[in-house]
């Protein structure tokens, strides 16, 4: 569609016209003519064009299988996981669509710190595995886009058999004995329990809007809270709760000494539902679209199905992927030392 | 008029005849010392594999952020290890004794490779000093590889890791390390290095064969198919087997090292 050099001649030349024609009557008339000789950055999208390159934030806690810890290559350091492929399907729509390439700057920062260089303008989007549809006043003001993983439900899990029962035994009072208000059944199948969460993630955000009873254990990261189960500090962590796709592949591949909580049925329990989307600034009205679209259509085509399958599903191992279709990452902005932090108990509410 | 002429073809035959001589000793001492120059260079990249293994741990541990291992410290037990293996020490190369001989091509191009080396470790510290992460891919092979690539970008020498059957498959043998290789696994272990002149003589090859350490079985060795911690699976390999090669590629002129 275009081309452009962003330090052409034309552009000062444009700059000087439009100083020029500030004092002068009828400038919105040159201000289009020249446009159509010098199209000028109007939009977030135009201006990643402009740049060629687009700058992409991403958690630097690993969230299994969708953000794997930066690992070393024979390529240099690298990331992958779902959300890098994520990454790389909207890179390579946006070169299409600037028609020349756009390479994708990821920073690696804390999922906290997403936030706010979103805020700050120094991303123009992050995939983290974050939810859309979490009712937190942290998560005002961004936009999220139409979701590109589905069932990312929250949901828990233990060590200790006998928390994995006591939930279940709750369960099963709360069938015999339903409780008058329904929606406290998720409350009461994890009364008493000590629970872990990521800070600032949904399933902390949820924890303190629904699991008021609860002690509740604020983590950096999920590799700290499963550090902090294992020295067996007081308080016990009884429950890590997380996104169940992470918590999930973790029980699975990584501490298969961890099971996930279940219903009397076997089937996972689930506190609340959640899909994934990709973070932008609120105003970034043509990139939210674009995003949208590109999502859509790999929804359309059931590459979100496949994509789900490749990383969930199929035994593989990370390095390897990382090694063979990782990306690189931006070492400035990392944290230096990079620490996957601790734990705090929050006192009780 | 025809004495000039005799007198300048006199001159110039002279001329040639000892240009021709020049060039056939020069030849063969500037063989000798790149041949010396690649099998140094070959160590030494074999030397700073052996720092980052007997790192491992360390560099592995979940429980630690920073490890300290900085580009410094990596520094000082490569020159510690190179000086073991080869009775150079890079720290005094100014006032090495006469008996240890270090070709005058060989010093710059060392350097050249400690930086490199010096370098991926700089850019790994980032991925090193991760606290909460084990496993990270920072291995002998994943440096080699990285400290290869960068000094052979730097330099009109090829450095490079290779293998029979290499899990990166940029570190494919061409045909004659192929064939190299090929020999050598079915030989009893050596330390010598195998040194060809190819492209019609204007590259020497050098081929030094790496072997397999203990510590190299944990990701190699037995039960063979079984996936190792990187996901790669296990080749079966016991100690002292052929673990590949690091391959020296010098391009040659009649003059001697192409500079």
């Amino acid at each position: 569609m275009r081309a452009r050099d962003p330090h052409s001649p034309s552009q000062w030349l444009l700059g000087l016209i439009l100083l020029l024609s500030l004092g002068t009557n009828g400038c919105g008339l040159i201000y289009d003519v020249v446009q159509r000789v010098v199209p000028i950055p109007t939009d977030e999208l135009d201006s990643i064009c402009d740049r060629h390159r687009v700058q992409i934030g991403m958690a630097t806690e690993p969230f299994l299988p969708f953000v794997f810890p930066a690992i070393w290559t024979d390529e240099g350091a690298r990331i992958t996981g779902l959300d890098v492929e994520v990454v790389k399907y909207i890179t390579s729509a946006l070169s299409q669509h600037c028609e020349s390439p756009v390479t994708p700057v990821l920073h690696l920062v804390r999922f906290q710190d997403l936030f706010t260089l979103l805020n700050e303008g120094q991303l123009d989007l992050f995939v983290s595995t974050v939810a859309a549809n979490t009712p937190s006043p942290s998560r005002a003001g961004f936009a999220y886009s139409i979701p590109y993983f589905y069932n990312g439900d929250i949901s828990g899990i233990a060590y200790r058999k006998e928390i994995v029962e006591r939930v279940r035994a709750n369960l099963r009072a709360e069938e015999e004995n339903p409780p008058p208000d329904g929606l406290l059944a998720n409350e009461r199948a994890l009364a008493g329990l000590t629970i872990a969460v990521q800070k600032l993630t949904t399933s902390h955000l949820y924890a303190e809007a629904n699991l008021t009873a609860n002690r509740l254990v604020l983590c950096d990261s999920l590799p700290a809270a499963f550090e902090f189960a294992d020295a067996a500090t007081d308080p016990a962590i009884d429950v890590i709760l997380g996104a169940e796709p992470v918590l999930g592949f973790m029980v699975s591949r990584v501490r298969k000494d961890w099971q996930l909580l279940t219903l009397n049925t076997g089937a996972p329990l689930f506190l609340t539902r959640d899909q994934f989307s990709v973070v932008m600034a609120e105003d970034s009205y043509r990139l939210r679209w674009f995003v949208d679209n590109v999502l859509f259509k790999l929804d359309k085509s059931g590459k979100l199905v496949e994509l789900r399958k490749r990383w969930l599903e199929e035994q593989y191992a990370f390095p390897r992927r990382a090694a063979a279709e990782g990306l690189p990452f931006d070492v400035e902005k990392m944290v230096t030392h990079y620490d996957q932090g601790t734990c705090r108990v929050e006192p009780a509410h | 008029m025809k004495r000039v002429w005799i007198a300048l073809t006199a001159v110039l035959l002279t001329f040639a005849t000892f240009q021709f001589v020049l060039l056939q000793s020069g030849w063969a001492v500037e063989r000798g010392e790149a041949e010396e120059t690649a099998r140094l260079l070959a160590k030494l990249l074999d030397a700073g594999r052996s720092v980052i293994e007997q790192n491992q741990l360390l560099i592995d541990d979940r429980h630690k952020g920073n490890k300290g291992f900085t580009p410094e410290v990596f520094e000082q037990q490569l020159i510690q290890e190179f000086r073991q293996q080869t009775g150079i020490d890079l720290s005094k190369v100014h006032s090495m004794p006469a008996s240890v001989t270090l070709p005058p091509t060989a010093k710059e191009l060392l350097f050249d490779l400690v930086l490199a080396s010096k370098e991926v470790v700089s850019d790994a510290q980032v991925v090193i000093n991760q606290r909460g992460i084990g496993y990270k891919n920072f291995i002998p092979a994943t440096y080699g590889s990285q400290a290869a690539a960068r000094f052979s970008k730097q330099s009109h020498i090829r450095l490079k890791q290779t293998a029979l059957h290499p899990r990166n498959p940029k570190n494919e043998p061409d045909d004659y390390e192929a064939s190299v290789l090929k020999r050598l696994s079915g030989l009893p272990r050596a330390e010598e290095y195998v040194s060809e002149l190819i492209d019609h003589g204007q590259t020497l090859h050098v081929v030094m064969p790496i072997y397999y350490v203990t510590a190299c079985l944990t990701c190699h060795g037995e039960p063979k198919g079984d996936l190792d911690i990187s996901g790669y699976p296990k080749e079966g390999h016991l100690e002292g087997d052929l673990a590949g090669a690091i391959t020296v590629m010098t391009p040659l002129t009649v003059g001697g090292v192409n500079r």
